[in-house]
């Protein structure tokens, strides 16, 4: 089923050389290419390295060079829905796109599900002008790790296919620094955007509890969850961000904040800043890769080079704030899966059952308890940050795990850097700091005060101005051989 | 097959163990019947299918104002 | 009014039931010192206590300095306040600077109180004027029922002092019903206000959720526990609530709704409203059939008073009574787990063995629950479209025998309150009639009266109105004989 596509050495010197949607914004707007020239080369790219990646469950392409042609159409016409006309992103598959089935990799959830009508964060993307590619591959229903028996595409890190792209966005994760797409939405309910940009090499932004209207989507847990942008530089993360953000009465949870201009903030200043490093937990621990760790000393380095000025402190109990979100995530997920879990067990995948049915082994008073602690740790937090403009942190403990040797119960014995700010509801944009030794990428996490994306963009995009980590191209093209 | 009384009792020992509480001999037909009559309040609650996708806030009185 | 099978009150047993109301005018006119009511009020208690359980600790020290101080303000030419002079008891499970707080167990850290000092609730009614005479007996932990093994009063209904108070506010519904105050703070997780208040026959309000802040009370169920008033009547509620209700930022829960002068709609006029009434039949496992013969009174009162009644079904009751269990039962034991498993046969029998069931609920049951009470409150939101206010019984039966209340029978389903926890909205709990013979071993039957979330202007109004032409509210248990005589002697 290959054998007509395009190989990548067939691609126009243009489309290959573009890797943002800023540049790729520029050369549409130049006349250079056009979004059908882009979003062909991306669908016979998508197409056919889906076999040996697993980004996408599945490929939109007559929806996608629709879009390509109103956008082309719309450029020629003299009218601009502003950066995303034209671009071609990815969906991940757990967000309701009108006309296309909706699965969260699961065989449990109607894949009518979501009715006729895009989320309101897809229809937003849809407004702008932008061309979705396809559904992204995620873990089932968000949690846990992909069931081959279960029929759905099992995404690969495109870093090195043994090892794991992380989920749950795993499939916008994989895209976006594949060239699948410039990028596209993820899900994070413990760090579900974050993980996969760390592991693949771009660029990743859980975004304030509330900012971004998650109605449409399937959820997790539903105090925890959002959506947050992923592509490839934290500038494409703002051009994203600037069109999801905002009020919609359609999720109980959105919060009704004025949206700022977040690229209007990115002017590459850090002068000022005031960076806090919590040590204990998050630099000291003995699961930590010395490798990662050295890559975001080096990154905060950078920062201070550039006028910011860091501290290093502490944040008591970051252990139990991972525990913590953890168990009300289960807890929340269980309320929502428990009737299909009773009915239809076998239906889930092998790795989600196990994950899920922790929510029945947590009693209603440990719920109730992990929810005080969060109050707890949300002051302590705050606290925090009257003092410092930022937190960083490393973005994970380690680089990309050879997903053969994963399991759950091993996952939850690691420390994890991620799910102590959707506890608190923080904004936190993970980014890529460099290569291990093995060259897989390392990252780094920066976070915010509430609402404040633009101070967490500006200073990724501050290091991403004197870098270009998130530059480098994953070696794929080997991969289409080998794949058909 | 166990009855249902013997499923329950052996939950509840399951959990009383699990949760470190060690009742005196006379509580246990009181706690019995507490613990049988939660699990169907349980069910009681979950056989309210639209609730699945409300988003009850964390501060409840906040539904109110 | 036509109440069938009661005898009407005596002219004598009338004239004992002091209200607040009543006091705020003597202590004004001259009548009343806040020195003498309070005297009377301690001699009551000195008189009926120790058969009835009614206070754990008594401040008679700083209870008789701060009436005095209030009888030389008024004599001063001043007025100290819309509470200046009332005797008022408090829950022991709500900390104030005099004494312990002992939330009626051997448990409670004893430290807990002497840090809080005066709950936000206890220094509002201070700043009233009001004076505080004790601490009043409750349920342990506010919740269950008495256990005769552990060293503390068993509260007794004086209307017959073989049945329960009803809990968990028990000392304050006694206390009230007995005269040994004119009224008192109770809390209400499920109904601890207006069950004792039915029990007792007295009037109890359990406000809307975040209305009165709860800070300073040591939790039962924190998304489900109310601070209210409770005393002989509606108005004397409002009297209290006007000093009660209001914003306070140490309770999490507390809600920034502006307050209302709960006594300026008072008018007794119930015209053009439509009151939804709901019997509640087939929903206990016992009713009493004087319960359905006194609601057919209260339709008659009601609609003499102007007012359009009108049958109507709460939804999903089953369900948000099962809500309130799980999250009453689960956020209590997410506080007493550390002392139930270091501590377990120091609690009384019933906390232990109801709160520790507990253990019954996963977290996702509790979400679930969360998510059942959001539907319930829609649900009832959209019935009260159609009317203004809903009316229930407060309870199918008119109480528990003590030496019965060991037994595993199933009282829950008996009591109506807790459904209204679940949602948050205000209710009343008033008295509407009798099960069996005032002062001759029966039982008081009480009406529970509904509104939207923070309309307690209108719930009360409705209490008032029905109370201006009823008279179930001012009869008096024989313990009360006590203090008629001594006020007047005073």
């Amino acid at each position: 089923m290959t054998t007509e596509l395009a190989t990548p050495g067939e691609e126009s010197a243009a489309t290959s050389t573009i890797l943002t949607i800023a540049d790729a914004g520029e050369a549409l707007r130049s006349g250079t290419t056009t979004s059908v020239e882009l979003t062909t080369a991306m669908l016979e790219k998508a197409t056919a390295l889906n076999p040996a990646l697993g980004a996408y469950v599945e490929i939109t392409s007559d929806l996608a060079l629709e879009q390509a042609e109103a956008a082309d159409a719309a450029f020629s016409a003299g009218s601009d829905a502003g950066p995303l006309q034209g671009i071609p992103l990815a969906i991940k598959d757990i967000i309701k796109v009108a006309g296309v089935p909706t699965t969260a990799n699961s065989r449990i959830l109607d894949p009518a599900w979501g009715g006729e009508a895009d989320a309101p964060v897809v229809a937003r993307l849809r407004a702008a002008g932008s061309v979705f590619i396809g559904k992204s591959t995620t873990s089932e229903f968000a949690l846990g790790q992909p069931d081959a028996e279960k029929g759905f595409p099992v995404p690969h890190n495109p870093w090195d296919v043994t090892r794991t792209p992380a989920g749950s966005s795993s499939g916008t994760g994989v895209a976006t620094a594949a060239g699948l797409a410039f990028g596209g939405l993820g899900t994070d309910t413990g760090g579900s955007v974050r993980g996969p940009a760390t592991v693949n090499g771009h660029s990743g932004l859980k975004v304030t509890f509330g900012r971004v209207p998650k109605a449409g989507v399937v959820p997790l847990g539903y105090s925890l969850d959002s959506i947050g942008p992923m592509a490839r530089s934290a500038y494409d993360c703002a051009l994203l961000l600037q069109v999801m953000a905002g009020y919609d009465a359609a999720d109980p949870n959105a919060a009704d904040v004025p949206v700022p201009s977040y690229t209007a903030a990115l002017d590459g200043s850090v002068e000022g800043v005031k960076i806090g490093l919590p040590i204990p937990y998050f630099f000291d621990h003995d699961q930590l890769d010395p490798e990662v760790r050295d890559g975001v000393l080096s990154a905060v380095q950078a920062l201070v080079g550039l006028g910011a000025t860091s501290t290093e402190m502490e944040l008591a109990h970051a252990d139990k704030a991972q525990h913590a979100n953890a168990l009300i995530l289960v807890g929340e997920a269980y309320a929502y899966h428990r009737n299909n879990m009773v009915q239809r067990w076998t239906t889930y995948g092998k790795y989600t059952r196990p994950g899920l049915v922790r929510g029945m082994f947590y009693t209603a008073a440990d719920f109730v308890q992990a929810n005080r602690f969060r109050v707890l740790w949300c002051e302590q937090v705050a606290k925090a940050l009257q003092t410092y403009d930022v937190l960083i942190t490393p973005s994970a403990p380690t680089t990309a795990q050879v997903a053969a040797d994963m399991n759950p119960s091993q996952r939850l014995r690691q420390p994890s850097y991620t799910g102590q700010w959707n506890l608190s509801g923080l904004p936190a944009i993970c980014i890529p700091t460099g290569f291990s030794s093995e060259g897989l990428p390392l990252s780094m996490q920066i976070i915010g005060k509430p609402f404040a994306e633009a101070t967490v963009l500006k200073i990724a995009d501050a290091y991403q101005r004197i870098t270009d980590h998130h530059l480098q191209v994953p070696p794929v093209d080997a991969l289409i051989t080998t794949a058909a | 097959m166990h009855s249902i009384e013997e499923q329950f009792e052996k939950q509840l020992d399951q959990a009383l163990e699990s949760n470190g509480l060690t009742p005196l001999p006379e509580d246990r037909a009181a706690l019995l019947k507490a613990f049988t009559t939660g699990r169907e309040q349980a069910a009681l609650v979950f056989s309210v299918a639209e609730a699945r996708y409300e988003e009850p806030d964390l501060i409840f009185s906040a539904s109110l104002s | 009014m036509t109440a069938p099978d009661v005898v009407a009150p005596e002219e004598g047993a009338l004239s004992s039931a002091l209200t607040i109301a009543d006091a705020q005018t003597a202590l004004r006119d001259g009548t009343l010192t806040a020195t003498g009511l309070l005297r009377e009020a301690y001699a009551t208690a000195d008189a009926v206590d120790e058969t009835l359980g009614i206070y754990l600790s008594r401040f008679d020290e700083t209870a008789q300095a701060a009436a005095a101080a209030i009888d030389a303000a008024f004599a001063a030419g001043e007025d100290p306040g819309l509470l200046a002079g009332i005797p008022l008891g408090i829950k022991d499970i709500i900390s104030t600077t005099e004494g312990e707080t002992t939330a009626q167990s051997l448990v409670l850290d004893r430290a807990w109180g002497a840090g809080v000092g005066d709950a936000v609730v206890v220094s509002r009614l201070r700043a009233a004027g009001a004076v505080i005479t004790g601490k009043l007996t409750t349920m342990e932990y506010a919740t269950g029922v008495p256990d005769p093994t552990k060293p503390f009063p068993i509260p007794r209904n004086p209307w017959n002092t073989d049945y329960w108070t009803g809990g968990s506010s028990s000392g304050t519904g006694n206390g009230v019903a007995a005269g040994a105050i004119l009224g008192g703070l109770g809390t209400d997780t499920g109904g601890s206000i207006r069950i004792p208040s039915a029990f007792c026959g007295i009037t109890g309000l359990k406000a809307t959720f975040g209305r009165v802040p709860k800070s300073g009370c040591v939790p039962l169920g924190y998304s489900l526990d109310n601070i209210g008033p409770m005393a002989r009547s509606a108005r004397d509620c409002a009297i209290m609530l006007n000093a009660l209700a209001g914003y306070d930022a140490s309770d999490a829960c507390a809600v920034e709704v502006p307050t209302e002068d709960y006594l300026a709609g008072l008018d007794g006029d119930l015209s053009g409203l439509t009151i939804g009434l709901d019997r509640l039949l087939g929903k206990a496992p016992n009713r009493d059939p004087a319960v359905d013969a006194a609601l057919d009174a209260v339709v008659d009162v009601l609609t003499g008073l102007g007012a359009t009644v009108v049958e109507v079904e709460l939804p999903l009751w089953q369900e948000l009574n099962a809500a309130t269990r799980i999250t009453s039962r689960s956020e209590a034991f997410a506080y007493h787990a550390p002392d139930l498993r270091s501590r377990w046969g120091d609690y009384f029998s019933a906390t232990r063995t109801g709160v520790g069931a507990a253990i019954a609920f996963t977290g996702a049951d509790y979400v679930q629950a969360q998510r059942v009470r959001r539907v319930g409150q829609k649900a009832v939101a959209a019935l009260f479209e159609t009317v203004d206010l809903i009316i229930t019984p407060t309870s199918s039966v008119a109480g528990w025998k003590i030496d019965e209340l060991d037994s595993m029978a199933d009282r829950f389903g008996s009591m109506h309150t807790g459904y209204w926890n679940a949602l948050g909205n205000p209710a009343l709990a008033l008295p509407m009639g009798f099960s069996g013979q005032p002062r001759a071993g029966g039982l008081p039957l009480s009406l529970q009266i509904i509104g939207r979330p923070f309309t307690e202007s209108l719930v009360l109004r409705a209490g008032d109105a029905y109370q201006r032409v009823t008279d179930w509210h001012l009869l008096t248990p024989a313990a009360a004989d006590r203090s008629e005589t001594a006020v007047v002697a005073s």
